[in-house]
């Protein structure tokens, strides 16, 4: 309907911009940005106050809140300082955030845990967690821990169970005898 | 292409200051100022002093207007304010109730 607004790389607005449709920022917004459609933060952009919109992309700089009806993509090189909340969060590696992380209008109740504890979100940026689905999003990095964990177990696991078969050798000493072979034989039956 | 463009649905309460071309199609409500030319829309409503290297106009505005360059109402274009340019025209069909400074 409307075309697309942009706020130049020379340009600085010092209030509130509101507005329908989508919003492209390359220069410097200091208030609170309110648009229906999508707002795209470029490279170099900076932003000094909240943002709500349907999509929100940020590769500039923003401090304040960003609260997405759809989605909150944080792409690489980005920096935001607050809170994030939407459907829908992605953050890519080499986005930096610092604030909460809230992934709303999801029923699982699982995915609304893990951001909780995902809070300090700080060591994040190193993983990726862009993914299309919600669920899974914010929990990413989480299960990528666990995975690591329990691998790591199993490894442990995998190298002492060498270490308790050496044991056995004991075995060869057993086996020297004609008993020792048909111990072997029942072992190896059980 | 237009550095910064105030779109049709958009609405800024506050000022806006650039070094480049600003096109205005929205509602501004506060103070804009640019380096560049500065073009307000048939759609738009301007509440606003302007101030730009060249100042056209083709929506409604209302606030002072300066510009080094020349200051330009267009037919459909609507002014209440104070004008201070090198040069002036007022399109036929534009309207405009100010003053004028031309700094003769």
């Amino acid at each position: 309907m409307s075309p697309a607004s942009v706020i130049g790389a020379g340009t600085v607005v010092r209030g509130n911009v509101e507005g329908e449709g989508s919003l492209e920022l390359f220069g410097r917004v200091e208030g609170d940005v309110s648009m229906s459609g999508d707002v795209l933060v470029a490279e170099g952009a900076s932003v000094l106050g909240s943002i709500s919109a349907a999509k929100i992309s940020v590769l500039g700089a923003v401090q304040g809140d960003l609260r997405g009806s759809e989605a909150v993509l944080v792409e690489r090189g980005a920096r935001v300082v607050g809170d994030l909340s939407a459907p829908r969060i992605g953050i890519s590696a080499g986005g930096l955030v610092r604030g909460n992380v809230r992934t709303e209008g999801e029923p699982s109740a699982a995915a609304q845990r893990r951001p909780v504890a995902a809070a300090p979100v700080a060591h994040r940026p190193p993983q990726v967690a862009l993914s299309p689905k919600p669920p899974q999003v914010a929990p990413a990095p989480l299960p990528a821990r666990e995975v690591a964990t329990t691998d790591a177990v199993h490894l442990v696991a995998r190298s002492k169970e060498p270490e308790r078969r050496p044991p056995p050798p004991v075995l060869p000493s057993l086996g020297k005898g004609a008993k020792g072979k048909k111990k072997k034989d029942r072992d190896s039956d059980d | 292409m237009a550095g910064t463009v105030i779109g049709e649905g958009l609405s800024i309460e506050g000022e806006i200051t650039s070094d480049e071309e600003v096109v205005v199609q929205g509602n501004l409500r506060g103070k804009l100022s640019s380096t560049d030319a500065v073009s307000i829309g048939p759609s738009s409503v301007v509440q606003a002093d302007i101030a730009g290297q060249s100042v056209s106009i083709a929506g409604q505005v209302t606030g002072d207007v300066s510009a080094p360059e020349r200051v330009d109402i267009q037919a459909g274009g609507r002014l209440v304010g104070d004008v201070k340019a090198a040069r002036f025209t007022i399109a036929d069909g534009a309207s405009f109730k100010g003053a004028v400074d031309m700094e003769v």
